[in-house]
């Protein structure tokens, strides 16, 4: 994937940098991302084909419409291959979508909402549904695998509470777990079922915060693992990633609600953990005993109540 | 025998006068001119919003005049700001949607002048002469414009221009 700047990104375009600052508050494109340094980044093939439509069009507006159909043409490409149990032809299809954006997007624009398309229209009991949901998950964990080692001091714990790969939250985890990967974190994946051997598995990995993601076990199972991460870790700040929960009425203690969208729930994650590091009390109550914690973590999953 | 005159008359036939029209340059979204004499690029120079289009001279819009630009199929591709003011729609909105959703003929009796449509088609199509004719907005009444329609561009499209 090549990004450019926003002054090459305009040159290419022959517009200035304002002007293209412009376009993207009129008219929401082309829509960079933010580096490191928050200086934006452009896909090259988002410009190039927006270079290309200004060439033919009358207006922006219909040049930046034509782009993005343009766009939309990976997402129905892929609901066609995974409709047609077609693994070539989704991972082509996916390609082609990297060729027009970052992997992030790829993934929230083109992978997320095909699969959220088959299970809509094929229903979650249907072959498709297992082919597509299989083949989404197993192409987030090899995007997984392909990312750089991690960059910041930043470990994640996350409790995997979805059922399977079946489970329509599962491939927004696995989604939530590579933005997490590529934005320089540490991942350890543990089963929200189990608590064996958990102080091993957390001995060496000095976690910064513990995620909990998916909605499919109890919520007094999930709890239970909740703390007894952090009896084995100490105090940690615990988040929630589930679908369909809406932006938390944050508490001084107990979990903070991640957003929804795998992408924005790590950009929020990651501020979490700086303000967790600026102020632990804020987020951790080392009064929290198991019988009063675990089921709040629960109950502020959805209606946090106050 | 030659069927031929022994000495064939031979004659240049000169061509007959093109007249060529003076273009006028306008930006698509303010309806200035861009600054430079050869823009270097499609985008307006002094807004960034539109692009620059070509038309007649007696057709181009004065600045700030509200208008439309149209396509072979009556869709919309672009609209002046004073024409999303005068129409209250925002062109993002506006484009790839049929004219006749915000414009329609203005003519009590069908058939006794152009119809709007037939007049876009041929401006789009680049073989239309400059022509006006009545339109109002869509669903409403008591409203009329005057439409002064010519062919624009690149690409070819029929350019509205509304009094
Ligand atoms: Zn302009």
């Amino acid at each position: 994937m090549r990004f450019l700047k926003t002054s090459e990104a305009a040159a290419l375009l022959n517009v200035s940098p304002n002007t293209l600052r412009a376009w993207e508050r009129r008219f929401g494109y082309p829509k960079p991302q933010r580096s490191p340094g928050r200086h934006r980044l452009y896909t090259y093939g988002e410009i190039a084909s927006l270079r290309d439509a200004l060439h033919e069009g009358l207006s922006i507006s219909s040049a930046v419409s034509r782009a993005r159909e343009g766009l939309t043409a990976d997402t129905h490409s892929l609901v066609g291959a995974l409709t047609s149990f077609e693994l070539e032809r989704a991972d082509v299809a996916m390609e082609a979508a990297l060729a027009l954006r970052s992997l992030e997007r790829a993934v929230e624009e083109v992978l997320l909402p095909s699969m959220d398309e088959v299970a809509k229209r094929q229903g979650l009991d249907s072959a498709p549904w297992a082919f597509a949901a299989h083949w989404g998950v197993a192409w987030l964990r090899r995007a997984q695998r392909l990312a750089p080692p991690p960059t910041r001091p930043l470990s994640v714990v996350i409790g995997d509470a979805t059922r399977d790969d079946l489970d329509p939250d599962a491939a927004q985890v696995r989604a939530f777990e590579l933005f997490c990967v590529r934005a320089g974190a540490r991942i350890l994946s543990l089963s929200a079922r189990g608590i064996q051997g958990m102080g091993e598995a957390l001995a060496h990995r000095d976690p910064s915060i513990v995620v909990i993601a998916g909605n499919h076990l109890p919520d007094d199972d999930v709890a239970r693992w909740a703390y007894n991460v952090r009896l084995a870790a100490g105090p940690l700040p615990i988040a929630l990633f589930r679908r369909g929960h809406q932006p938390p009425r944050v508490r001084t203690t107990g979990a903070q609600v991640l957003p929804t969208g795998a992408l924005a729930a790590q950009q929020r994650l990651l501020e979490l953990v700086e303000e967790f590091r600026a102020a632990p009390a804020a987020y951790v109550d080392p009064r929290d005993t198991a019988s009063d914690l675990l089921p709040r973590v629960a109950r502020n999953g959805g209606q946090s109540s106050a | 025998m030659s069927e031929f005159p022994a000495r064939a008359a031979l004659r240049l036939v000169q061509p007959a006068p093109v007249e060529l029209q003076p273009i006028a340059r306008f930006c698509g979204h303010c309806g200035n001119p861009p600054t430079a004499a050869q823009p270097s690029t499609r985008v307006c120079d002094r807004c960034g919003l539109g692009l620059v289009l070509e038309t007649v001279v007696e057709a181009a819009p004065s600045r700030g005049a509200p208008f439309l630009v149209l396509d072979t199929g009556l869709m919309i591709c672009a609209m002046s700001a004073a024409a999303q003011r005068e129409l209250a729609v925002d062109e993002t909105e506006a484009v790839h949607r049929h004219v006749n959703e915000l414009l329609v003929a203005a003519d009590a009796e069908p058939g006794t002048r152009a119809s709007l449509a037939d007049v876009v088609v041929r401006a789009a199509r680049g073989d239309g002469e400059t022509t006006t004719i009545a339109v109002r907005p869509a669903h409403t009444f008591g409203v009329f414009f005057e439409a002064r329609i010519a062919p624009c561009g690149p690409p070819r499209a029929a350019l509205v221009v509304l009094h």
